[in-house]
């Protein structure tokens, strides 16, 4: 093993330089001001409680929460029903669904997400669809609905394959057994399948979530400059304001913030292994 | 007290993907049987389980229950509950909601779950473990709490799926006993499969041995050990010596050229059967007193009892010589190339058949590089021989003409016969280098090889013997230009004997047996 440790030395360094190390100077300036000067520097909490007394900040902070949460749900949903049919075939047509899925996720997301912007706008698809309807309202874009659409189809897949994951994973030969045991279809379903397909959905939740409460560019592009989530104010006190503090305190809000829900997620995921009904 | 017949399989015939599994079984179990389907892996047994689980559907047939047709109802409609070989216990319960599953499905109520719950915990003795993690358990207390998951709905079949496979020996003989204690106790008709055959006879009432999708056998454990009613019964259950035999009249059938009275009768005037005794029906007495007299040829000791072999027909056996010579290879100018080969033996009959490729393994004719150890292709191999006895010059060559001569003798060879074993062998004297002799890696079959020894039965040309070689001068160790005896010889007639005290190899011994330890079965 020594020999494998020196080897990982490399990686230390650059795990060091290139992850550590910037972490550190945001943490460092969140709890300082004077910008970008490095000379004058005060140490304070000036920047945090800034971003907890304005009311604008709360509720972009809110607002980004309940959006991705909102996601979450919505891709669950879709994902399952999704997954349980990719689940059920043979090998080879699983490869292809799995496949087709995944293809679409080769096109950077930045570039799906503008499709989207045609997608969506006055005169656009879908736009003429609804019109054909009969609906009178169809203007899509640049409102809550869109972001909510564009963040569904970035993140969906990835909630698609960890289910499909953890349902292959099931030994089908409980599926067997439960019948024999005299449960039909639907109740092998709720007592067997579903709860031993919960990491799946656990973990997807993990891989959509988190992204979601964080995206910038999203909101961005499909809600204009109408709709403000915490990535954007994070951007925007960088870009455009050029409060580097705040905007580094945000950051390590964020990060909290993150490192909290990874912290409930992991809770869920053994106290769901060690289930006992 | 008649049982009354609980499960029906007629004419069950069952295919997967153009391969037949199960060919036209017809199959009746009575109540609080105990029936094992024995038999080798890939016979249909499992199949045969299944299809009467409901997890499978029969391609033909019908599965009666009761009386009534339970063809069309799937697992959770049908009376009976599996152990399945894997166990497939939920792993996200604990002990106590695995075997809960199926009594929470019927919806029982919960204070008569927690009594029968509580009440199988006891019977498998796993009290105390209800709230433990069944991912947590060792193999046979999954085994068993997999068992008092399909107890405690009180099915009345039980369908097990060689549920003691993955158990150590130790482990597995208890839970046998438990089994066939806990299948007398409850009272309901167990269906075992096993390829088992030990645990088939010590468990069973009835068992059914089947072989390639057919049923061979059923009967009590008694039954299909001492009157197997073929080869394949004989030899899959316990140690059998089968001697292919004639039936001359009830009663009377002849073997190794003997009569011998038997129990058994029903056979056509002459026809040929197969006669299985048992080795621990076989007693090593004096010589004189022996209905068979042999040689113990070896002892191996299993621990209870040693299994003595005697051989009682000695087999046929012929000596030929192996004369060492020169290394003779020729090598090419350039050195690039080396080429050997021997002269051999060839019978007059056998110079019809004699074509290129035979000639270059019988000489073992080969081309090389001496630097790389390549092969290098034969490219013309030069010979003309006549059925005529004689000396015939064979020329091998490669394509860039390095060549080597060597001669072909055809002889009449004498062939050995032995009409009382019904066979016959033969084998040439041959020619070989020190090294070959050195370099071979299986130095009895190569001398096979290279005295072209067979051994056949003369009533049957087609059917080979196998043979051994016998000899006894040293492969490291030979001298050129010297000739070496090598003795090939077929078995005989071999019988296991079990025996409780050890017999030295090479005594002459008796065998005994009465009318009773012989039992006489259709040639299959």
């Amino acid at each position: 093993m020594k020999r494998f440790s020196q080897l990982a030395f490399p990686y230390i360094v650059w795990s060091i330089l290139l992850l550590l190390l910037p972490m550190i100077i945001v943490f460092f300036y969140s709890i300082t001001t004077g910008g970008n000067g490095i000379i004058s520097f005060e140490f304070t909490l000036k920047n945090y409680i800034k971003f907890f007394t304005d009311p604008d900040f709360v509720i972009v902070l809110w607002r980004s929460v309940k959006i991705a949460v909102k996601t979450t749900i919505i891709c669950i949903l879709l994902a399952y029903p999704v997954a349980y049919f990719i689940a059920g075939n043979n090998d080879r047509v699983r490869n292809m669904l799995v496949f087709a899925i995944t293809i679409p996720t080769w096109i950077n997301m930045l570039v799906r997400t503008y499709a989207w912007i045609g997608i969506l706008t006055e005169g656009g698809i879908v736009s003429k669809l609804l019109k054909l309807l009969g609906f009178a309202h169809t203007e899509l874009l640049y409102t809550e609905s869109a972001v909510l659409i564009g963040m569904v189809y970035n993140f969906l897949p990835f909630m698609i394959l960890q289910i499909v994951s953890s349902l292959c994973k099931m030994d089908r030969s409980l599926l067997d057994a439960s019948s024999d045991l005299g449960a039909n279809g639907v109740q092998t379903f709720l007592r067997v399948t579903f709860p031993l397909s919960l990491p799946g959905v656990v973990s997807g939740i993990s891989l959509v979530f988190l992204p979601a409460v964080s995206s910038f560019f999203i909101p961005k592009l499909l809600g204009g400059g109408q709709y403000f989530l915490i990535g954007n104010v994070i951007e925007n006190q960088f870009i455009t304001v050029g409060e580097w503090n705040f905007g580094s305190a945000i950051s390590v809000i964020m990060a909290i913030l993150m490192m909290l829900s990874m912290y409930c997620v992991r809770r869920l995921e053994s106290k769901n292994s060690q289930e006992s009904d | 007290m008649e049982e009354k017949t609980l499960i029906q399989f007629k004419n069950i015939v069952m295919s997967f993907e153009d391969q037949l599994v199960l060919k036209n079984i017809n199959l009746d179990i009575k109540e609080n049987e105990f029936v094992t389907l024995l038999g080798p892996s890939g016979c249909g047994k499992t199949t045969l389980l299944r299809i009467l689980g409901g997890f499978l559907e029969p391609t033909e047939g019908e599965v009666l229950f009761d009386g009534v047709d339970i063809s069309n109802l799937p697992p959770y409609k049908r009376e009976l509950n599996t152990v399945f070989q894997k166990y497939a216990l939920f792993p996200h319960m604990n002990v106590h909601d695995n075997i809960a599953f199926g009594l929470k499905i019927k919806k029982v109520s919960k204070d008569v779950i927690e009594q029968k719950v509580m009440k199988m915990l006891k019977l498998i003795g796993l009290d105390g473990y209800e709230n433990k993690n069944v991912t947590l358990l060792s193999g046979g207390q999954q085994q068993r709490v997999a068992i008092a998951r399909a107890l405690v709905n009180e099915p009345k079949v039980l369908l097990l799926d060689e549920p003691l496979g993955a158990l150590d020996l130790k482990l597995r003989k208890e839970m046998q006993y438990e089994l066939k204690r806990i299948q007398q106790e409850v009272g309901i008709t167990f269906i075992f499969v096993t390829h088992d055959q030990e645990e088939a006879l010590t468990m069973s009432d009835k068992i059914v041995i089947m072989k390639g999708g057919e049923i061979q056998q059923i009967g009590t454990p008694q039954e299909i050990y001492n009157t197997p009613v073929n080869r394949f019964v004989a030899d899959f259950v316990g140690e059998s010596n089968i001697i292919p035999g004639r039936m001359l009249d009830d009663y009377l059938v002849r073997f190794d050229d003997q009569n011998f009275e038997c129990l058994d009768y029903g056979f056509a005037k002459n026809e040929a059967v197969d006669v299985v005794i048992r080795p621990e029906d076989l007693v090593i007495v004096p010589t004189e007193e022996g209905v068979l007299t042999g040689i113990v040829d070896s002892v191996l000791f299993k621990g209870m009892h040693y299994e003595t072999v005697v051989e009682t027909v000695p087999g046929t056996s012929v000596t030929v010589h192996m004369r060492i010579i020169k290394n003779n290879e020729v090598i090419s100018a350039d050195g690039k190339e080396k080429i050997s080969a021997n002269d051999f033996f060839v019978d007059i009959e056998d110079v019809a058949a004699l074509d290129d490729k035979e000639v270059v393994a019988r000489a073992d004719a080969q081309a090389w590089n001496p630097e790389t150890d390549e092969y290098i292709s034969l490219n013309s191999i030069d010979y003309s021989v006549k059925e005529e006895e004689g000396e015939y010059p064979v020329v091998f060559s490669t394509s860039n003409g390095t060549m080597i001569q060597k001669m072909i003798y055809v002889v009449n060879q004498p062939i050995v016969k032995n009409a009382k074993a019904n066979e016959a062998v033969m084998a040439f004297n041959f020619f070989k280098t020190a090294d070959e002799l050195m370099e071979s890696q299986a130095l009895d079959t190569d001398l096979k090889l290279w005295a072209n020894a067979q051994g056949w039965k003369l009533s049957d040309e087609e059917q080979t013997v196998d043979m051994y070689a016998d000899y006894d001068f040293d492969p490291e160790n030979v001298k050129e230009g010297q000739s070496y005896r090598v003795t090939f010889s077929t078995t005989g007639r071999e019988l296991k004997v079990r025996t409780v005290n050890y017999v030295e190899e090479g005594t002459e011994v008796g065998l005994k047996l009465g009318k009773n330890d012989i039992h006489v079965m259709k040639r299959m």
